[in-house]
């Protein structure tokens, strides 16, 4: 038995009323002159036995009553066997923990049989946000994962309050968080309701660990719709490359994907009002994921710049993913020329780049590539010399030029680690120095841009970039392998430069610029996870196994959901029944108070 | 009906006696009680015959003469004369539990059993009957022996109203010394609330009616005694004895009334059985009542 408000309980001291009262009244009762008492004292020897029993029963009866008020105010809650699936969540239950996982991903933005599936999930978890009690401790995650505790009330104004957002929510790590909150509870229940439309991607991140006495019930998703979405949209060579996602059924009569027509349209560069729009179309070759259209972009019709477009595929189910910004730069082939200490391994990579038109040289040089010896120009790009006696020597260049990087002892052979360069993760270095110095700020930690065992290798600081290697097989397998050239493109004209590739972020579509001084030196480009796209429902098997196992798992419909809800702490509520009790227990007080009179 | 002329002996007696002293009390009530009667409430009473007269509408038919009724189909009836050597005593008692009322609104029971005293008196000594007064209490306290010269009932008046509230009562100690002094065979009246033991009492009492002498009791009990009220929880004490008792009245009331039911039943059944003439009277009965139950 428990109680929906044990703290009534405090009134129980009130059943020594009775008992009380009975010893106050005994203690001072009034004298009076009365010569009849030796008939009294007759009548009560005569009928002692009957009061005192009389006086304990009525003592007895009002003690009950108040005893059986007291409990009833307090509620409480009794278990009831054979509870089945039909019950329609009636009845009151034990004080349960729970979450309620209102998934409002960008996918609940889709419109299925007329509706938006969030509002199909809304409605539910409203359901079971009424169904709490006080006794109940509730608190509601949504797509950013955030656990909010409050009341009843507060909660349901959320959920009314509570649009398709652009966050995607792991269902997998949200019902893990909340298994491991509720069971933190001490309290008799803990319930997780998952209300998602349970997208397979959604649960495809593992299973959730949920500890033993937590019930995670999830509703098994409707019918689901075909969509499809733009994953990304990558701008390189020329040519934008439009990455779809999503699931999509051939047209019927069809056993082939439809065609997709995609539109790009380019706006107005960074900073660079007046340049006029530029509009284009392609045509997929299906909607399933993993495919892509490419479609040329003028690019000789471009002024160097930041430029920003959007990608839109026609309107379907969702909304959401039918459109993504992207943004790229367009810059001018930087000049670049190398000393003679640089190595032949340099040389020849900036050969390969002059052919393919991506550095021109010449005349003065934009970037300088050093191998060591003393250096001028706008921008350095700095490997230490290949005699350690000089090194001394070009540390001292290095601080001259306002560099607070220097080289150091020799380093640990190891791997680079490259999470921004991805052409150069994983090669191997046989030799380097340890680059020493730094701090943080502008040329500190937060440019360091690759590094081996965990010390940095390659780092930035304003114009100068200094590796801890010479781009030497000596010293690196670097220029042995497929990424070098590419390497050396990223170094020369956008990393010396210090840009920064285009991020792909989560968010609401739109472009971010993010500047150091009066150069913009990356952008972001925001949008939903391509992994929403993907309308399709897990098996309830999948679901089941990745947000606990059978043992902790329901995947219900509608309505079973609705009777499963707290039937593992289901209670009847039996202070009515108490209450009639009560009633009884006065109507016998009333009888014999006043029957002995 | 129209209010008709007002009659002491059937008023309240607390209104009775905020009119005056016992005596004027007692006149009163007797008036009022002889006026309504049409004849002596004793006559028949150690009385002789003396002569017949035409009936009047009235007259009791026991006292009509169904002979001559026979023989000559008229009506007459039989008249007594009354004897002047008839002896009368009242016994009064004055014991602390006498000078007690339930609420401040009636007499005590001394009160009333002084005036209903003094009104038998004024009626026996208006009878030409010697009338005499004792009170008492533990001892006996006042002794006016019979007599019927003028001024017997004003003594009688007098000794009542010179008695004190007693202490405790010991009734058949104080009888069975009036069964000394009341030798000669008459009637005895004894007025008590009758709170003592029952046995001995109807020892002395039975003594008396041995002796001849016609014994009349009245027990007079205030209204409070017969129904038990009072707060929820009240200890009473015995004004006599100071034994005290806690009780609930409200649930020892139904108890206590059998308890007085069958005790009131028990004397009755006790003076019955000895040929005493027992009457229960509560203080809130009219005088008039009280010695209607004499006729």
């Amino acid at each position: 038995m428990s109680f929906v408000h044990p703290l009534a309980l405090l009134g129980l001291v009130a059943a020594a009323i009775p008992a009380l009262l009975h010893l106050l009244q005994r203690r001072v009762p009034p004298e009076l002159d009365f010569p009849a008492v030796r008939y009294l004292s007759t009548a009560e020897r005569e009928s002692a036995r009957r009061l005192r029993l009389r006086h304990l029963l009525l003592l007895m009866l009002r003690t009950a009553l108040i005893v059986v008020i007291v409990i009833a105010a307090a509620r409480p809650l009794v278990r009831l066997k054979g509870v089945g699936g039909g019950g329609g969540g009636g009845g009151a239950h034990e004080p349960t923990a729970l979450v309620v996982i209102l998934d409002n991903s960008p996918s609940s933005g889709a419109v299925v049989d007329g509706r938006l599936v969030l509002d199909r999930l809304r409605v539910a978890a409203r359901s079971s946000i009424a169904r709490t009690t006080s006794a109940d401790r509730v608190w509601l995650m949504l797509s950013d994962g955030v656990l909010r505790r409050g009341t009843g009330e507060a909660l349901l104004a959320t959920i009314d309050s509570t649009r398709s957002a652009w966050q995607r929510l792991d269902l997998v790590q949200a019902v893990e968080r909340a298994a491991r909150l509720v069971e933190a509870q001490p309290l008799p229940g803990r319930e997780v309701h998952v209300l998602s439309d349970l997208q397979r991607t959604a649960v495809a991140t593992g299973h959730a660990a949920v500890a033993r006495g937590v019930r995670v019930l999830a509703m098994a998703p409707g019918r689901s719709a075909a969509n499809r979405g733009i994953a990304t949209v990558t701008v390189s060579e020329g040519a934008a490359v439009i990455a779809l996602s999503g699931s999509s059924a051939p047209p019927a009569g069809s056993d082939r994907p439809a065609p997709v027509p995609v539109t790009i349209r380019i706006g107005g560069g960074r900073g660079g009002g007046g340049r006029g729009e530029i509009s284009a179309r392609g045509l997929g070759t299906g909607a399933v994921t993993g495919s892509a259209v490419t479609i040329s972009l003028p690019a000789q019709s471009l002024l160097p710049g930041w430029w920003v477009g959007e990608a839109q595929l026609e309107p379907d189910e969702l909304r959401a993913d039918d459109r993504r910004p992207f943004a790229w730069r367009v810059a001018s082939p930087a000049r670049v020329t190398a000393t003679p200490g640089a190595g032949s391994f340099v040389a020849a990579a900036l050969a390969v780049l002059q052919d393919g038109r991506r550095i021109v040289s010449g005349g003065s040089p934009d970037v300088v590539i050093s191998g060591g010896e003393a250096f001028t120009g706008a921008r350095v790009i700095v490997q230490p010399p290949a005699d350690p006696a000089l090194v001394g020597q070009a540390n001292r260049a290095l601080a001259a030029r306002g560099v607070q990087w220097t080289w150091g002892r020799p380093g640990t052979p190891g791997p680079v680690a490259a999470p921004a360069l991805s052409v150069i993760n994983g090669v191997q270095v046989g030799r380097r120095y340890r680059l020493e110095g730094a701090g943080s700020g502008e040329q500190g930690a937060g440019d360091v841009l690759a590094t081996v065992n965990g010390e940095p290798w390659l780092v930035r600081s304003g114009n100068v970039v200094i590796l801890a290697s010479r781009l030497d097989t000596a010293w690196t397998a670097l220029p042995a392998s497929p990424g070098f050239v590419p390497f050396v493109d990223a170094l020369v004209n956008r990393i010396v430069a210090g840009e920064a590739e285009v991020d792909q972020a989560e968010g609401e579509p739109r472009v971010e610029f993010r500047t150091r001084g009066a150069d913009t030196i990356a952008a972001t480009a925001y949008g939903p996870d391509a992994r929403e796209s993907d309308l399709t429902p897990a098996t309830p098997a999948n679901a089941t196994a990745a947000l606990g196992g059978r043992d902790h798992v329901e995947v219900l419909d509608g309505e079973r959901f609705v009777a499963a809800r707290f039937s593992g702490t289901r209670r009847a509520d039996v202070s009515g029944l108490l209450l009639v009790l009560a009633l009884v227990l006065a109507a016998a007080e009333l009888g014999v108070a006043t029957r002995t009179r | 009906m129209p209010p008709g002329p007002q009659r002491l002996d059937l008023l309240d007696p607390a209104e009775v006696a905020r009119l005056g002293g016992i005596e004027i009390v007692a006149e009163g009530v007797v008036e009022g009680f002889l006026a309504g009667l049409h004849r002596s409430p004793f006559r028949g009473f150690s009385v002789e015959f003396t002569e017949h007269r035409a009936y009047q509408p009235g007259d009791e038919l026991r006292y009509l003469d169904w002979r001559i009724l026979g023989r000559s189909d008229r009506l007459f009836v039989k008249q007594f004369e009354e004897e002047t050597n008839l002896r009368s005593m009242i016994l009064v008692d004055a014991s602390r539990s006498m000078a007690w009322r339930g609420i401040p609104e009636r007499l005590t029971k001394r009160a009333y059993a002084d005036r209903l005293a003094a009104a038998l008196a004024l009626i026996l000594l208006r009878q030409r009957d010697a009338t005499g007064l004792v009170t008492f209490d533990e001892q006996v306290r006042q002794v006016l022996p019979p007599r019927v010269k003028a001024g017997q009932w004003t003594r009688i008046v007098r000794g009542l109203i010179d008695t004190p509230d007693g202490a405790g009562t010991a009734a058949h100690a104080a009888l069975q010394r009036l069964t000394a002094l009341l030798a000669r065979r008459g009637m005895v009246i004894l007025l008590s609330d009758l709170l003592f033991d029952r046995e001995l009492a109807l020892a002395a009492l039975r003594y008396l009616r041995h002796r001849g002498h016609q014994v009349i009791v009245f027990h007079i009990m205030d209204p409070a005694e017969v129904e038990l009220e009072g707060p929820p929880e009240v200890r009473f004490r015995d004004p006599e004895s100071s034994v005290s008792v806690v009780v609930r009245p409200r649930e020892l009331a139904r108890a206590y009334a059998d308890t007085v039911r069958r005790e009131i039943a028990a004397w009755r059944t006790a003076c019955r059985r000895h040929g005493i003439a027992y009457h229960h009277v509560q203080t809130d009965l009219p005088f008039g009542m009280a010695l209607r139950l004499l006729t």
